[in-house]
């Protein structure tokens, strides 16, 4: 642990994102003023530090910035961390498994017997029954080559162009379609938004960590694991895995910021948060709006980049 | 790797400092410059699309009728007088039109009644986007022509109004000659084409007139207005000359409606309300409409801004309303809905996010029309306690189990009912946004729970349509010259624009009174009933009349900013050469 | 190689087709709103003449549907939801659908017309493109430049690596819309510096202007977004290579070269830039596919032409055959993006093979 909290900045790191830590689990017991959801009508856009009881000021809609900024580090920290976390995880794990199978990998072919047979029960096509038959022979013969240690026919499971089509696929959608055809009109709980994140946001890691894979399963040490024996599985997961997820030390801390601005983009297209949930993006977005109301943008953006540069500089190697 | 990025930056400073030499004053004095904040994507005739739209197709075509942007009525464009009406039985109208003789197309042909017939059969002729043109001029069955005079007509019209003589002048005219050399259109009658079944095989006259219609160029098409369109950078810029030989201006003294002052006009095409701010303040732009009411406070205090722009507030006849999905039980009494309007701190919203420039209303007819609006009325008032008591009479009670589980009430046949809303409005309106949040803390302090739902824009239309809404927070856009009520809440509309799924027996026949009033004075009888109609049953609850705000280069003048769309009056307005003085109202 | 390459090729076809599909099908979930955005929402007018009836209403609703072409049945195969029982089933519909009709379309390179203007998508788009590319091209290649420059010199790890590092991660963590209104607010502004025109490419009257001056003007106007769109591009790219080359500065081949007497800055240009490169590699071919897409944020604020407005606009007013063509323009980039990132990789790195 000492090692941990070695020098100065990391002492600042850590100590500052304590702090956010602790402001967002207690947003709700703090003796704050205003409420975040209850705009000040009378004192709407008020420059901080002035005669009014509202420290920081309020936003052109009338809220106060102060409470926004404490209850946006509750979303930040429940939300937004949570949902860069996921991503980086499902994107490194999706890119590191392209590059390292590439279109190589095999399945064997009761697994694809059992695939077919779940989806065809799963889409309901004409005598879903049929699938579920098929799934079960899937299965049934796994099982039976499980027990007799035999090896069945494999067939080719093209891994890297799956990934790389679906994370393609999801960039290239525009936002508002995803949008529209996922959640046309109804809104998202936050789980659903969690979800959404991370579906738009993990191309970015899978193609970083894909193309380090590229490079690390080159490297001497892989085919020296595989002379020695170890399976292809522990080969990728304890020996190129960590090699592979380097380049996630920087692109992380850089994601959050990325994920805020998502969050503000998708509240303007009418889907992300409802409005009296705070969050920094937003706060940052009325801007927009009031470009000349520089207190409702510089108080998150101060809050947003010491918590960056925090994250960043504790990602970084001692 | 020697230009990083400072050194490039660095660079285009320099290049800058250098250009600014060339790009000396450039000659600003001829043309207007205006900004949209959209491109009008189609100049179609038969409906244009949008606001921008129209305002182009306004500058290259004419109507019958045109609005007189400085005494806010309508007046007589290509025709020469407003018609004369004539009532047959108690199902017809008649109207008599009689256009000015020197009215004339670009290559000298006279406008004839044929051109307006023509007009009116292109609107029902099939494979053309013109379905609102045949939602809003089906009332018109016929044209009868005089055969002893070409520029005389009659326009025969199903049912009887007030409003006809206004509504059957405001579409655009057509050329047959440009369109139809051959005449192919003449062989149907209108009333046939308007019977014209949807899945009717299609006619190779009707196609061919279509397509001859499609391949003009969007503004190509020659119309008989005082402009013509010049260039089109998608995106970017319009630009509209004034034509050498235009007709109006033989006409002296020349109809305000007629004029045309501006040898050239510019549309520019900014997006972001900023942009156009520094665009204005630096001489780049003439005219800002719809000015961010935030932006125009900022300007009218900065000195260097007064100093160049001069800025002009009225009240514009766009009201923001809330409403009720009266289809919902709990929200199915008038009483409930009453209640719930009281949590709108009316007020409070108008400071908020007009700066005190909005205007509360009874109703959803402009305090401007002094004839009809309801004065007797008092708008509903911002009182939480009176609310949480007229929710108590409307029998809801705070549920016993828990302190914030909300409302309910039990109705005869023991149903339990809860009052929980959802509130819908526009994602990208900031005033919407403000006052669904001041709604949702006020109904929480006396134990309703709300919750939001912003949606997108371009989905809320249909979501409204389809029910799925306990409340919406809108804009709804209005206009000094027509009351008909029946899309917003006769039961004949329910399920498309009626969206409150509001409507009794009385106010349908209330609301079908108003659309057959032969007089003016029993008219404004009816408009009065029926605010007080709409103020103690509730489907909506009119909140504010919005301002249009527009700031404008000091120098020009005529510019008669005014409640109609889009403003101001562009053909009119002039450059001085001298500053005028402060005209803020 | 050539066979690889061919077959890799034909992969990136199938892709664009099947992505385009997506997209298509995606997209035409949604024909009523499609519909009304054709007809004037009439629940918004205050006393409008239009006729009311919600049957007139129905039939000018679906003769804009037929009129758009929407009125057949989207796919090949689709459910069908019987009402009184609630049951569904697939039914096959025959080759008169939409999505038979777009791709027989596409096929002839035929992309289809406009919802909203009648014109023809690829003359749209390539109006957009011709505005797009001279921008995005021009903020894409400085800000690489500008990101290999800085990596080097801030892996080299001098005194002001630590400030310049931290500056980066602030203007990450702002907005593009924030860093275009800030350049726009500071020297666009009477108030502040007026040295940059606010908006557009030129000004109608400049029309007449000699070639030399438009062109002077032409590159004023463009000054204030390149730059906006290089703040935001540089720092992501500049901390991933400096990630990198630090990173393989600390393995064993550079400790060696080091050894060997070589400079700093020789071990990184000659040694590390190349195995560092890879990660970032894909950062720069992810920018080919933003060339096409346009920047949105910059086209709004500075009022650009282009594709970022084009396709915005587009999906706002569900002007689906501009929307899909766009789409299927910036999957191609993206997809040969790709194919050319798999290329460098193999240049920077021959170790790596090819896969089959």
């Amino acid at each position: 642990m000492t090692r941990t909290f070695g020098s100065w900045p990391r002492k600042l790191a850590v100590g500052w994102l304590t702090l956010v830590v602790l402001t967002a689990l207690l947003a709700s017991v703090l003796p704050l003023p205003y409420s975040p959801g209850v705009p000040d009508l009378l004192n709407a856009s008020e420059p901080p530090f002035t005669s009014g009881s509202h420290w920081l000021g309020t936003d052109p809609q009338g809220r106060d910035v102060l409470s926004l900024l404490v209850f946006g580090a509750r979303t930040a920290v429940l939300l937004t961390l949570p949902a860069a976390l996921f991503s980086a995880i499902v994107g490194g794990v999706l890119g590191g498994a392209a590059g390292f199978c590439g279109n190589r990998a095999r399945v064997a072919f009761p697994y694809w017997l059992l695939a077919v047979g779940v989806m065809w029960w799963a889409l309901q096509l004409p005598l879903p029954m049929l699938g579920v038959a098929v799934a079960a022979l899937g299965a049934g013969l796994a099982a039976a080559a499980q027990l007799r240690e035999n090896t069945l026919a494999a067939w080719p499971v093209p891994i890297n162009a799956l990934v790389m089509g679906a994370a393609t696929t999801l960039d290239t959608i525009p936002r508002l379609v995803l949008v529209v055809a996922i959640a046309a009109g109804t809104g998202l709980s936050t789980t659903g938004l969690l979800a959404l994140f991370t579906l738009t946001t993990w191309p970015h890691a899978a193609r970083l960590v894909r193309a380090q894979m590229l490079r690390v399963r080159t490297l001497p040490f892989i085919e020296a694991a595989r002379a020695a024996g170890v399976t292809e599985y522990r080969i990728w997961l304890q020996h190129a895995m960590p090699h592979a997820l380097q380049p996630l030390r920087t692109a992380f801390p850089l994601s959050v910021a990325g994920l805020l601005g998502l969050e503000s983009t998708l509240s303007f297209l009418g889907i992300g948060l409802p409005p009296n949930v705070a969050s920094w993006g937003r706060l940052m977005a009325t801007v927009r709006v009031a470009p000349d109301a520089w207190w409702s943008f510089i108080f998150p953006s101060i809050m947003l980049i010491l918590s960056i540069i925090s994250l960043s500089s504790l990602s970084k190697k001692q | 790797m020697k230009p990083t990025f400072s050194g490039s930056l660095l660079l285009f400073a320099a290049i800058a400092l250098l250009l600014q030499g060339c790009s000396s004053p450039e000659d600003k004095s001829s043309s207007i410059r205006v900004r949209w904040s959209h491109d009008p994507e189609t100049l179609n005739v038969l409906q244009p699309p949008s606001q921008p739209a129209f305002d182009a197709a306004n500058l290259i075509y004419t109507s019958l009728l045109h609005s007189n942007f400085s005494t806010e009525k309508l007046e007589p464009a290509l025709a020469e007088d407003y018609p004369t009406t004539q009532y047959i039985g108690d199902s017809l109208t008649r109207l008599s039109y009689h256009i000015r003789s020197v009215a004339t197309w670009d290559d000298g042909r006279p406008v004839l009644a044929t051109d307006v017939d023509f007009t009116l059969k292109l609107m029902f002729c099939p494979g053309l986007p013109n379905e609102t043109a045949q939602l809003e001029f089906d009332f018109i069955r016929a044209l009868i022509p005089d055969p002893n005079d070409p520029r005389h007509f009659t326009l025969e019209c199903r049912g009887q109004s007030l409003e006809y003589p206004q509504s059957s002048g405001e579409f655009f005219i057509v050329p047959e000659a440009a369109v139809d050399p051959k005449g192919l259109l003449r062989r149907f009658t209108l009333a046939e084409l308007q019977r014209l079944p949807p899945n009717a095989p299609a006619d190779s006259a009707l196609v061919r007139v279509a397509r001859q219609y499609q391949a003009f160029a969007p503004g190509a098409l020659p119309g008989c207005g005082p402009y013509q369109l010049s260039a089109w950078e998608k995106d970017r810029y319009l630009t509209f000359r004034r034509k050498e030989k235009w007709w109006g201006s033989k006409i002296q003294p020349t109809p305000f409606v007629l004029q045309a002052r501006p040898s050239q006009l510019d549309f520019v095409i900014i997006p972001d309300a900023s942009t156009a701010s520094l665009a204005l303040q630096r001489g780049d732009l003439d005219v800002f409409p719809q000015v961010p009411a935030r932006e125009f406070a900022r300007l009218q205090n900065s000195s260097a801004a007064r100093a160049k722009l001069a800025f002009y507030s009225v009240p514009s006849y766009d009201v923001v309303t809330a409403g009720f999905n009266t289809r919902r039980p709990a929200l199915a009494d008038a009483l409930t809905r009453k209640a719930l309007g009281r949590c709108f701190d009316t007020a409070g919203l108008i400071k908020a996010t007009q700066l005190g420039a909005g205007q509360q209303t009874v109703g959803i007819i402009s305090p401007l029309d002094r004839a009809n609006y309801n004065d007797s009325l008092a708008p509903l008032p911002f009182d939480l306690t009176a609310a949480a008591a007229m929710l108590r009479q409307a029998g809801w009670r705070r549920e016993s189990t828990a302190d914030d589980a909300g409302l309910v009430r039990t109705k005869a046949q023991g149903e339990l009912q809860r009052l929980r809303l959802v509130v819908r409005y526009r994602a990208e309106e900031s005033t919407f946004a403000t006052a669904a949040l001041q709604f949702q803390a006020a109904a929480a302090s006396i134990g309703v729970a709300v919750s939001l739902l912003p949606t997108e824009a371009g989905s809320f239309a249909a979501t409204l349509k389809s029910g799925d809404f306990d409340m919406y927070v809108r804009t709804l856009k209005g206009n000094p010259f027509m009351f008909n009520y029946v899309p917003l809440y006769h039961s004949r509309a329910l399920g498309q624009s009626n969206v409150t799924g509001f409507s009794t027996p009385a106010s349908d026949r209330l609301i079908d009174a108003i659309t057959r009033a032969r007089t003016p004075k029993r008219k404004s009888q009816l408009l009065r009933r029926f605010q007080t109609m709409l103020q103690t049953e509730a489907p909506i609850i009119p909140l504010f009349f919005l301002p249009t705000r527009v700031a404008a280069n000091r120098n020009l003048t005529g510019l008669h900013v005014n409640s109609l769309k889009p403003g101001f009056a562009i053909t009119t307005v002039e450059r001085s050469a001298v500053p005028s003085p402060t005209t803020t109202p | 190689m050539a066979w690889s390459l061919l077959w890799r090729f034909s992969r990136t076809l199938l892709a664009v087709w099947a992505l385009a599909s997506v997209v298509f099908l995606l997209s035409h979930h949604d024909t009523d709103t499609a519909a009304q955005f054709a007809l004037s929402d009439s629940s918004e007018f205050v006393g409008s003449g239009s006729s009311s009836d919600s049957a007139k209403y129905q039939a000018a609703q679906s003769a804009v549907l037929h009129r758009l072409g929407l009125d057949l049945p989207l796919f090949y195969v689709g459910r069908i939801t019987f009402s009184p029982s609630g049951a569904s089933q697939w039914q096959w519909h025959g080759f008169a659908n939409q999505y038979h009709r777009w791709l027989t379309g596409v096929l002839k390179g035929d992309l289809g017309t406009s919802f909203r203007t009648g014109q023809t998508v690829s003359a749209r788009l390539l109006q957009a493109l011709a505005y797009t590319l001279p921008l995005t091209g021009t903020a894409a290649m400085l800000s690489v430049l500008a990101a290999l420059g800085l990596a080097q010199r801030l892996a080299a790890g001098p005194w002001w690596q630590r400030p310049v590092r931290t500056l980066l991660v602030s203007l990450h963590a702002l907005p593009l819309f924030v860093v275009a209104l800030l350049l726009l607010l500071l020297f666009a502004n009477p108030e502040v510096f007026a040295w940059f025109p606010t908006y557009g490419l030129d000004q109608p009257t400049t029309l007449t202007a000699s070639p030399w001056a438009r062109t002077a003007t032409y590159v004023l106007h463009m000054v204030l977004p390149i730059t906006a769109l290089i703040l935001t591009a540089l720092p992501d790219l500049t901390l991933q290579l400096t990630a990198s080359l630090t990173h393989e500065l600390g393995s064993d081949y550079a400790a060696t070269a080091r050894a060997k007497g070589l400079s700093g800055s020789a071990v990184i240009r000659h040694h590390a830039l190349r195995n560092a490169l890879l990660p970032t590699l894909t950062q720069i071919a992810e920018l080919l596919p933003a060339l096409v897409a346009g920047a949105l944020v910059v086209e709004v604020v500075f009022a650009l032409p282009g594709m970022g407005r084009l396709l915005a606009e587009a999906a706002a007013s569900r002007d689906y055959p501009v929307l899909v063509g766009g789409v299927l323009l910036t999957g191609a980039a993206r997809l040969l993006a790709l194919l050319l990132a798999d290329l460098l990789y193999l240049w920077a790195d021959p170790r790596i093979r090819w896969q089959p």
